[in-house]
Parts: C-alpha cells; sequence; structure tokens
C-alpha cells in the first residue's frame, strides 16, 4: 500500500488537554504543511511537550482533533505510529547497550531494513557505535536519539528540545545535523525554548505560552510585526550624550559601563545620532546596531500580565 | 504479537542482564548459594533427631531396656531427668514441651502382664506434655510407635499386629530434597516479580517507555518479551540449581515433563502479577520495595524453606491463597512424591490464577497513558 499524502503534515484542530483541573493545553489549533520545519516556542511548563504527545499518540487529548498525514491520531495509532519519528524530551535508551545495537533493535522494532552505517554517517556517530549507551556525552545521546527517531525513513520528525542541557559547542552539532535533514525537505515538529534555536531552523514558529498561542508566523514575518525598534548600543559616552539626544526626539537608556541604549526606528536615525556625536566631540568608545530579534517578540509576547490588574479592577 | 519484535526485545533485554553482573548474580548463584547453605545446614543427622527428656523413677532393667530401644531409634535423644523432681513442674521450668515418665513399679507391672495375670492390661508410661505445642503431636506419635515395640520386645510376645511404618513417601527423604524445590519456585517468583518491576521502573523513569510508546510496539509483545526472557532465565537457574543439588548433596528428583509446564505457568503467572503491580512502582526505590513486600511473606509462608504444616492453622489456611504455595506443592508432587493427580490440581490452580492475573491486567491502564 503506498499512500502519498498531499494535504498537510499535521493539522491540530481546537485541541485541549487538561491533567485533573489544570489545563495544559488550552483549545489551540494550528497547521504544519508538509516539508517545513515548525517550531513550538514556549517556556517551560508552557505545554510544548503536552501538544507534541498527543501529535504523537502517546496522550489522549482530552477534547479536539488531531489528524497527522489525514489520519485521526486517536484511531489511527499503529498506522500513525510507523510513519513518524520522534526524538522525545530527554532521550534515553538502553544503558548497557551500544550505539550500533540501539539503532538496530529500533529498526527491528519498525521491521525496516534502514542504513545502520549511513544513519551514523548522518549524526555524525560512526566512531562510537561501540560505546554503550551510559558511556555517551549529552550531545551523542541526543544524536543517538535523533539517529533513532530516523530508523523508519519517518515523513515527519517530532524533535522535543533537542539541544536542552548541552554546551554550546555540542548544540552547533545537533544543529549541523538538523539542518542536514532541513536540506532534504524533511517536515520536522520542533519545540524549544531557544529563539536561536528556531530562528536558525524555522520556517514557522508558534510561540506558546501558558497553553495557548499567543503567535505564529515566519520568523521574520514575527519580528517585523512585533519588534517594531531597531537599537543602537554606543558604548563608553560621555555623560552629556544623553541630554543631547533627548534633545533629538530620542529616549536613551543607559547600559553598563557608561554606555546608552537608544530605540530607533531607522538605519537614517542612526546615522544622524552619530553625526550628532561627532559634530559635538563627544568621546564615544564604541557602537552596535541591533537589529529586532525573536527573543524580543518572545520576551514582549509571553510576558506575565501583572496579576494586580484583576484586583484593581474588582474595586 | 510480532515474533519479529519480541526477538529484538529479547536480544536487549539478555544482552543488558549479560552485561549487568550484579543482575546475573541475583538471578543465578544467590539460589545456588542458598541451596548450598541450607543444604550444609540441615544435612547433619543430629538435626533429624528429638530431645527427649526422660525421667526413669524405675531405674530397672526393664526400663533400661526401653530407654536402650528409644535411644536406638534414631528418632530420639534421651536425656535424664533427675529422679526426685515433680515431672510437671520440671517440664514448665525447662519449658519441655514433651517428658516421658516411667513409673516406679514399671518392671512389676510389665512382669505382671508378661505373666498373663492382668493380660491387655497396658503399661502406664506418663507423658507430660504442653498441648500447645504444634510439634508435641508429631512427637507423641512417634514414641507411641516405639514404646510399644519396645514393650513388646521387652514383653518377649511376638506383636499380634506389627505397624509397619509406610512412608507415603515413594523413598525416604531429606530435607534437602523437600528445600530443592522450594528453591527453584522461589528462584523464578523472585526473578519475574523484581526484574519485571525493576526494568520497568528503570524505563519508565528514563523516559525509555515513551520512546517505546511511539513505535510499533504494543503491550502484548512487550508481556510476551517478558515471559520469553523470564522463561529462559528460570530454565538457566533451575538447571544450575538441579546439577548443584545433585553433584554436592546427591539430590536426586523426578524430572520429567511437569517441570518444564510448572516453569512456564510459574513465569506467566508471576510476570503476570509484575504487570498488575507496575503502577506502585514507577520509581526504581519504590520498585524493590514493591517486590521485597509480595516476595518476603510470600516466601516465608509458602512452605518454600519449611512445609507449611508446621505453622499454625489460621497461617496454613492463608498460604493457601498464595500463588506460591500451589507452586510450591506442583513441584514437589512432581518431584518428590511423583503423584500425577496432586501436580495437575496445583498446575490447575496457578493457570486459573495466571488467567484472572492476565484478564485483570488488560482492564489496567493503557500502556502509552500509563508511562
Ligand atoms: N502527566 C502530567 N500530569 C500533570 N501535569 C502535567 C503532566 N505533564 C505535564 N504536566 C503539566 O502541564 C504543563 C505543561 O507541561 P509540558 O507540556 O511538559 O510543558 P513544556 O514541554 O512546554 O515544558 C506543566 O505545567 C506541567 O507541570
Ligand atoms: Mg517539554
Amino acid at each position: 500500500m503506498i499512500m502519498t499524502s498531499t494535504g498537510p503534515a499535521i493539522v491540530v484542530d481546537r485541541l485541549r488537554k487538561r491533567y485533573g483541573a489544570f489545563t495544559a493545553v488550552d483549545d489551540i489549533s494550528f497547521t504544519v504543511e508538509q516539508g517545513e520545519v515548525f517550531a513550538f516556542l514556549g517556556p517551560n511548563g508552557a505545554g510544548k511537550s503536552t501538544t507534541a504527545e498527543v501529535i504523537e499518540t502517546i496522550r489522549a487529548p482530552t477534547s479536539g482533533t488531531v489528524t497527522v498525514l489525514g489520519m485521526d491520531v486517536g484511531k489511527r495509532k499503529a498506522q500513525v505510529v510507523r510513519r513518524i519519528g520522534v526524538l522525545p524530551q530527554n532521550f534515553s535508551s538502553f544503558d548497557r547497550i551500544t550505539v550500533r545495537e540501539s539503532l538496530q533493535y529500533y529498526a527491528r522494532v519498525f521491521g525496516c531494513d534502514a542504513d545502520i552505517d549511513a544513519l551514523m554517517d548522518l549524526t555524525n556517530l560512526r566512531d562510537r557505535s561501540a560505546a554503550r549507551f551510559n558511556t555517551l556525552s549529552g550531545g551523542l545521546k541526543q544524536r543517538l536519539g535523533i539517529a533513532v527517531a530516523l530508523v523508519n525513513d519517518p515523513e515527519i520528525l517530532f524533535l522535543d528540545e533537542p539541544t536542552t542541557g548541552l554546551d554550546p559547542q555540542a548544540r552547533r552539532q545537533v544543529w549541523d545535523v538538523l539542518k542536514g535533514l532541513k536540506d532534504r525537505g524533511k517536515t520536522v515538529f520542533l519545540t524549544t525554548h531557544y529563539m536561536e534555536e528556531a530562528e536558525l531552523l524555522a520556517d514557522t514558529v508558534a510561540i506558546i505560552s501558558r497553553g495557548r498561542i499567543v503567535a505564529i508566523d515566519s520568523p521574520v514575518r514575527l519580528t517585523e510585526a512585533h519588534a517594531d525598534q531597531m537599537r543602537l548600543t554606543l558604548k563608553s559616552i560621555d555623560a552629556a550624550a544623553a541630554d543631547l539626544l533627548r534633545n533629538l526626539g530620542f529616549a536613551p537608556v543607559p547600559v553598563g559601563e557608561g554606555g546608552l541604549c537608544v530605540p530607533v526606528e531607522t538605519p537614517d536615525d542612526v546615522r544622524r545620532i552619530l553625526d550628532e556625536i561627532a559634530a559635538s566631540g563627544l568621546a564615544l568608545g564604541g557602537v552596535d546596531v541591533r537589529k529586532p530579534n525573536l527573543e524580543e517578540v518572545f520576551l514582549k509576547l509571553t510576558a506575565a500580565k501583572p496579576a494586580t490588574d484583576v484586583g484593581d479592577h474588582a474595586r | 504479537m510480532t515474533p519479529r519484535i519480541i526477538h529484538a526485545n529479547l536480544g536487549v533485554r539478555l544482552r543488558s542482564f549479560y552485561r549487568e553482573r550484579s543482575a546475573m548474580f541475583f538471578t543465578f548463584a544467590f539460589p545456588v548459594i542458598l541451596v548450598l547453605v541450607f543444604g550444609t545446614i540441615f544435612t547433619k543427622p543430629e538435626h533429624l533427631n528429638f530431645d527427649l527428656p526422660v525421667q526413669d523413677n524405675s531405674g530397672s532393667a526393664a526400663s533400661a531396656r526401653l530407654l536402650e530401644a528409644l535411644a536406638a531409634g534414631a528418632a530420639f535423644r534421651v536425656v535424664v531427668v533427675p529422679v526426685a523432681v515433680d515431672a510437671t513442674q520440671y517440664a514448665k521450668d525447662h519449658k519441655l514441651n514433651l517428658l516421658l515418665v516411667i513409673p516406679k513399679d514399671f518392671e512389676a507391672l510389665q512382669k505382671q502382664r508378661v505373666a498373663g495375670a492382668q493380660a491387655g492390661v497396658p503399661v502406664p508410661i506418663r507423658y507430660v506434655y504442653d498441648p500447645s505445642s504444634t510439634a508435641v503431636e508429631t512427637k507423641i506419635q512417634l514414641l507411641d510407635g516405639v514404646v510399644a515395640a519396645a514393650n513388646q520386645t521387652a514383653a518377649g510376645t511376638p506383636p499380634a499386629l506389627t505397624l509397619v511404618a509406610a512412608s507415603i513417601l515413594s523413598k525416604r527423604y531429606r530435607f534437602i530434597d523437600f528445600f530443592v524445590p522450594g528453591i527453584i519456585a522461589m528462584a523464578i517468583m523472585t526473578s519475574c516479580l523484581s526484574n519485571a518491576l525493576n526494568m520497568n521502573a528503570e524505563l519508565r523513569q528514563k523516559g525509555i517507555l515513551r520512546k517505546l510508546a511511539t513505535t510499533p510496539i504494543t503491550r502484548a509483545d512487550w508481556l510476551a518479551s517478558s515471559i520469553v526472557y523470564q522463561l529462559i532465565l528460570s530454565v538457566i537457574s533451575t538447571v544450575a540449581i538441579l546439577l548443584v543439588s545433585y553433584f554436592v548433596f546427591d539430590v536426586r528428583l523426578h524430572i520429567g515433563f511437569w517441570l518444564p509446564l510448572i516453569i512456564v505457568v510459574e513465569v506467566i503467572a508471576f510476570v503476570g502479577i509484575g504487570m498488575l503491580l507496575t503502577p506502585f512502582a514507577k520509581e526504581a526505590e519504590s520498585a524493590s520495595a514493591v517486590a521485597n513486600a509480595f516476595l518476603f511473606p510470600m516466601m516465608f509462608l509458602s512452605g518454600t524453606f519449611f512445609p507449611v504444616e508446621m505453622m499454625p492453622a489460621f497461617l496454613q489456611a492463608f498460604a493457601k491463597l498464595l500463588p506460591l504455595y500451589y507452586v510450591n506443592e506442583a513441584l514437589r508432587s512432581a518431584m518428590i512424591f511423583v503423584d500425577d493427580a496432586a501436580t495437575l490440581r496445583a498446575v490447575a490452580v496457578i493457570a486459573a490464577f495466571a488467567a484472572v492475573v492476565f484478564v485483570a491486567g488488560t482492564f489496567k491502564t493503557r500502556w502509552d497513558e500509563s508511562t
């Protein structure tokens, strides 16, 4: 039976998941197209894993429907499972089983003769193929997890926080593997709380906060829509500069080591400020212009609303 | 249920087991060590004797002959109680559950009896005993036999009826013969329950179960894998126990088709119990606590180390509710008594028990949500 699906990879419709009285995922809907990398970005406890696990068929939703490659996850678990690959959060394998044996095990379980060597090459694990799982570093464990998730050549890959807890170098190595997968056109559902990761890898980012999706778009458009300012940082500048900038209509904010941070609208603003400083002869240690990034959008959208608001209205 | 998946699971579990020396030790070496230790302690013959305190008020040739007969019987070791004391008080003071009192006129009475003057009148020998003691009954029965025989010999008349001590056993058996089937049953139970619980807790805690839930493995595959895995370990362990007991203690048990069959039903029953208990053993620490809470009472009350008949009646009744009791019954019926009917009855009880456990297990939480 050959099934070629042309529709969306994942459709989540009004999904809700409660744990007892606590609502972990609250009425969320989104669509993941085939071939895209979809990042679910949110702080810890936002409901990322819960959502992923419902889509992966291992948790039953409280309400709402989830379709994967056109199949309802509640009704066709057996078929769905064969066509997805999952890297669970904190992936772990059998302690005393080697890298190669783990891959062989999962390949057998799926009943497919995966090219184990190719998978180890892809995840850069070839030289550790005889190492037992409990001797691997965090980054190697995650890469093994990704290789294991690929044994059945899945159409959709789920990666739940693939780089959490890794050191910067290990993280970069995992990203290299993921970029390779993106280039091969795999559909990827990625959860993360690192903006950098989402920005680097994702075609679409959904920001989730306390069980609700607060924004969903491409990283570029999200930044454009929600972070409307550039930031100019003037390092080790004369204290008199603050007054000068205020007179020009800007709102400088002091930052560390005698610096000033100035929100600006356009590149022209930057040139004007630098010209004025040069003309007035003020000392300047250095300049840094930062484009708005996802981090600012994220912080802005996921910031806790002050709880006192409600109390004030009640009075 | 997919043979391919069961095969894959077995590969991983057997490799993990082989590479974990402490698991190997507890599964294979521990039961063998128990056999060696208990075998060494209990095969010494004097442990089979009872002390028998005797107050000989007669002090005659006749009473000496009786004492000789008692000592010769190998069942008793005669301990002399001074004549001067009050027998009842002495028994109380020394916490004796049985004391034999030979009357002053023992010889005279015996002569009268032989002379035919008072034919049929028994020679009164008094037992002072503690009726609350469970062991005393056995002693008295044994004593009755020996005294009767001794009396008849002493009287010089051939007995009208001879009581031939016909054992219900096919041959005389020693404690170690009784003990070995118990250890086999215990080793299999321990391995099934604690391995199942510890493995599950470990897999759950490390999130491997969550990963497995996203593969085509079903609950049935998992259970079947556990059963086959435990069967392999159980067969190895049983063979090791039997070989050691044969070569060290010359234990010759009857090994027929019942033994493998009993191993299979025992493994299924205890893997099933392990499955029912997993929700109570989510962490590695609680897993061994839960396992021990089941294993220890089971071990001591089901007749592993001593016959349940030695326990008070209410504990005997309780033992009959425990699955391990029936495994012990089955193994001993098959391997010592060679009693097919009794074996079949016990096997049927275990099989019924296993069936109930599995039906209960399928109503339990789903395999994915339970992770
Ligand atoms: N099995 C569970 N039972 C009860 N609460 C849970 C369970 N799993 C997760 N939660 C709660 O649901 C919320 C969302 O969890 P999760 O989806 O794991 O968040 P994330 O992956 O975004 O960190 C958290 O507050 C968490 O404590
Ligand atoms: Mg999570």
